[in-house]
């Protein structure tokens, strides 16, 4: 099972039509999906970096001379893919009732006592990579992280080099950050 | 010794035979030790004429019961399903329908099994059994299910189970998911796997207590009938199947087809996902403190996190982990370990086991850890509380886990595949009927709200509701002849979307005026919401749905506006000035709604919100934003603000139309706003560490952190590593 690059490439882009779209639903998945994805993305971004993983609609995982970070599409890099990419983002929190009402007016507001809609944005284009709404206080959400050389080796059966170690190292950058607040208030 | 001849297979009791598949299992990892499933490929084409005849048979005895019940729920929304189970309670197809019960319907089969009824209670041949104790299994008492052991030649050679979902058990707050009642005695009938028929008929003694005890008795023993019917017709129908393929192939290929799906369900996880690790969190609110509860200590505003985290494991295996999840407390909405795998079922079978052979083999790749003892999911006191309304959670979580397995999708390319739901609010009614009976009313269409976006489209309008694939509100017109009330809307609803370059689907918010009817009393169903936080459901840029409302709206002037040919309120308009134009009282109600006397004049509203869009809302086709605003479902506002469309209006064609250059110069001056207010996480972070640090929260928020904290060290240290908070900091 396997469809044109044209077709997976208009489905990427969102020019397919319903029927379509409806038919590649239903139908048995085609194996080459990944590759033929990574091969249409791979030719829209304007860097050189081997894209291994998609990440969302502008952030990829790239290799960079052996090392695996998030990049986004405008070539901004966020580190290292086990460290949660939102990190190295700009924020913006909606935590005051007038932040909430210029998405969520009058009716739809939710409580800003109690909840937090935070926007990350690249900072190298501003674009909007996600908006995370949780309770107030709550750590920032590591929504997904991709167990890479796991995938690569035994699903793909095409190991990457340099196997890296498959663990979450976001608090590693905050017990930093932690430090430098510390050391500067004490 | 004798030992005694059981009922099951080669003379062995039906315990014998769970505990060998149970073992066999263990040691070969697959389902009943099926290392080769030798009779479904040795002959394919056989094989799937066995399965088709047993899917067409459950098909067959699913509509079998939707002629013969008197309940909308089943004629219209078809809230039930079939499906045949082993002797030893493993399910082995499904009908169509609320596939929430794969696993939950063979529980009670081994609830029965392991309390020794085969000796105990005794089964045979026509014996009837019903069971909705969710104590035992199940997602909530309005389940029903209807058990019927199958017998060839004396040997039980399997059970076909109905589940319907009934619109009137009893409950001291009447309805089938009463919202006010938070112990167990309030709930209404529990039936723990009873006996209550033989040779195929309903005893009479039954009969009486069921006549006596619910005020919807007709309903609900119409209901009996229509699923001991579609049973007694599954089961002669599985005997032919057994005449034509033999009671050896029979047998054999059922658990055949277990284990072939087991391994299918494994390959799909392998084809379609990418492993690693995925988070969400559930934030769940019960503002309990103005309900009439029976157990005065009820009385408390609470919220309760359910961290979501799923591993996919290079073997293809799926945990799922719940660790973190705050403390039960005195309401309906506590869930079990057992409820959890009734949540999964019905998304595994919306996600990934969509070709009609989902059964037992879909779940057995998939591993839920026991949550936290004594935690909202897995309350040791269990027996003691409501579980009226325990779908309510799962709701919550496993429209988040869509997602979460939806962006596993993503990464792997099907983008096709990937989208997330919502939990969706309603009413329910009790009262006198227009026909001068007190009784539950009703409990008004839940599947009313937006799906998420897809990756590749926008998410489907109307069309969510995760207890079910085949979404349907039913017709409008029988609703009203069932309960005394008139149905004031069907519109979509601009601003419940989630925004994104692909939007969700937009809900309809529901609106009901009771006519007819002398007295009647209305209360919240299911989340019955006022969310105060909304879910975390916008995907890669885009933005969740905003608050769901529970609205109370009560004319002033109801007879006067009626007079003059007036409009009602048919729509929610613009969110910012909803009510204003309203003669009387507008009502928010609260999330946990309490029971009020509802009159003709007064509209019920659920304000039900989307799911989430998907991608940054600037990267939206102008086009999609055009076509959106000719056809009522988006405003200029959102155009201009929100997705930063220059658009004009065409007075001549009626039409709206894009301004290009406008377009460009909105969207490139959102960019600057963006990087103009956004900061660097680690300057915010450092603020927001020093208020975790002073707990300047409110109140509930500070006792959501203790909660969870007080279950879960790991939990605690996790939340203490982020915020680089010192050891001796106590949640």
């Amino acid at each position: 099972m396997s469809y044109s690059k044209d077709d997976i490439r208009d489905l990427l882009e969102g020019r397919l039509a319903w029927d379509k779209i409806k038919e590649i639903m239903s139908s048995p998945k085609d194996d080459d999906r990944f590759d033929r994805c990574i091969e249409i993305l791979q030719e829209r971004v304007p860097w050189p970096e081997r894209i291994l993983m998609p990440l969302g609609e502008h952030l990829y995982v790239v290799d960079k001379s052996g090392e695996r970070i998030v990049k986004c599409d405008c070539g901004h890099e966020f580190g290292d893919w086990r460290q949660n990419w939102k990190l190295n983002a700009l924020i913006f929190a909606r935590d005051t009732r007038e932040k909430l009402e210029e998405i969520y007016p009058g009716i739809r507001c939710p409580d800003p006592n109690l909840c937090e809609v935070r926007e990350f944005y690249c900072p190298g284009c501003g674009t909007l990579l996600k908006v995370e709404s949780v309770p107030v206080g709550y750590p920032i959400i590591f929504d997904a992280l991709p167990d890479i050389d796991s995938f690569y080796s035994e699903w793909l059966g095409r190991p990457l080099a340099d196997r890296k170690e498959f663990k979450d190292m976001t608090c590693e950058v905050t017990r930093g950050w932690g430090l430098e607040a510390d050391g500067a208030h004490g | 010794m004798n030992e005694r001849r059981g009922i099951g297979d080669r003379g062995r009791t039906l315990k014998q035979m769970l505990e060998d598949n149970e073992r066999l299992y263990q040691e070969t990892g697959c389902y009943a030790g099926i290392v080769e499933p030798r009779l479904l490929r040795e002959d394919p084409v056989r094989a799937e004429l066995f399965h088709s005849r047993i899917m067409a048979a459950l098909i067959a005895g699913r509509e079998t019961t939707r002629m013969i019940s008197g309940s909308p729920y089943v004629r219209e929304v078809a809230e039930l399903c079939i499906g045949l189970y082993t002797p030893e309670g493993d399910n082995i197809a499904q009908s169509t329908g609320i596939q929430v019960h794969i696993r939950l319907m063979g529980d009670n089969i081994q609830w029965m099994v392991r309390n020794n009824y085969e000796e105990e209670v005794g089964i045979e041949e026509g014996d009837l059994f019903i069971a909705n104790d969710p104590v035992i299994s199940g997602v909530h008492a309005a389940d029903v299910y209807d058990m019927l052991p199958i017998f060839h030649d004396g040997e039980l050679v399997g059970w076909v189970c109905t589940v319907i979902m009934e619109v009137d058990i009893g409950a001291v707050s009447p309805g089938c998911m009463p919202t006010p009642n938070v112990e167990r005695g309030t709930d209404g009938l529990k039936f723990c796997c009873e006996k209550v028929g033989s040779k195929d008929r309903l005893r009479r003694d039954f009969e009486h207590k069921i006549s006596i005890s619910l005020d919807m008795s007709d309903i609900f023993l119409l209901d009996r009938k229509g699923a001991i019917a579609a049973n007694i017709r599954v089961r002669e129908e599985i005997r032919n199947i057994i005449r034509e393929f033999g009671l050896e192939y029979f047998k054999g290929a059922t658990r055949e087809l277990i284990e072939e799906e087991r391994r299918n369900q494994m390959a799909r996880i392998r084809q379609r996902t990418v492993p690693g690790r995925y988070r969400d969190v559930v934030p769940a609110e019960f503002p309990m403190a103005n309900q009439p509860v029976s157990w005065v200590p009820a009385n408390r505003d609470v919220i309760r996190l359910i961290p979501i985290q799923m591993d996919i494991l290079p073997s293809g295996r799926i945990v799922l982990d719940f660790e973190g999840t705050g403390e039960w407390g005195w309401h309906p909405f506590n869930a079990t370990p057992k409820a959890l795998w009734g949540g999964l079922s019905i998304s595994v079978v919306q996600t990934l086991s969509y070709d009609g052979r989902a059964n037992l083999g879909s779940l057995l790749p998939f591993e839920i850890k026991e949550p936290p003892v004594d935690s909202l999911l897995n309350p040791s006191q269990v027996r003691q509380l409501a579980t009226s309304t325990m779908w309510s959670p799962l709701l919550d979580i496993y429209g988040l886990w869509m997602g979460m397995l939806g962006a596993a999708f993503y990464l792997r390319g099907f983008r096709e595949e990937t989208f997330n739901m919502r939990s969706s609010s309603g009413w329910q009614m009790y009262g006198y009927d227009q026909y001068g009976t007190k009784r539950p009313l009703m409990l008004s269409p839940l599947g009313n709200f937006g799906p998420g976006a897809t990756g590749v489209c926008d998410g489907v309008d109307n069309a969510g509701w995760v207890a079910t694939p085949e979404t349907d509100m039913g017709s409008v017109e029988v609703w009203e002849l069932f309960a005394p009330h008139l149905d004031f809307t069907r519109r979509f609803e601009p601003y419940s979307v989630g925004y994104g370059r692909f939007r969700s689907g937009l809900a309809i918010p529901t609106m009901y005026m009771p006519h007819g009817s002398r007295q009647m009393v209305a209360s919240g169903a299911i989340g019955c919401a006022h969310d105060r936080i909304i879910p975390n459901l916008g995907l890669f840029g885009g933005y969740p749905g905003g608050r769901r409302n529970t609205i109370l709206v009560r004319y002033a002037n109801y007879q006067e506006l009626l007079e003059k040919r007036q409009p009602l309120l048919c729509e929610i308009g613009d969110p910012r000035e909803f009510g204003q134009q309203i003669q009387g009282e507008v009502l928010f109600l609260d999330h946990v709604l309490p029971p009020v006397e509802v009159h003709e004049g007064d509209l019920m509203i659920a304000d039900n919100a989307a799911a989430g869009g998907l991608g940054d809302p600037i990267d939206r086709s102008p086009a999609s934003v055009v076509s959106d605003l000719d056809e009522g479902l988006a405003t200029e506002w959102m155009a201009r603000n929100v997705y930063c469309v220059g658009v004009s209006y065409d007075d001549e064609t009626k039409t709206w139309r894009t301004d290009e250059a406008e377009t460009k110069r909105l969207r490139e001056a959102k960019r600057k706003e963006r990087l103009a207010r956004g900061v660097p996480v680690k300057e915010w972070w450092q603020q927001a560490r020093q208020r975790f640090m002073a707990r300047s929260f409110d109140d509930r928020i500070v006792e959501m952190y203790r909660s969870s904290a007080s279950l879960s060290q790991t939990f605690a240290q996790e939340v203490k590593d982020f915020w680089a908070l010192p050891d001796n900091f106590a949640l």
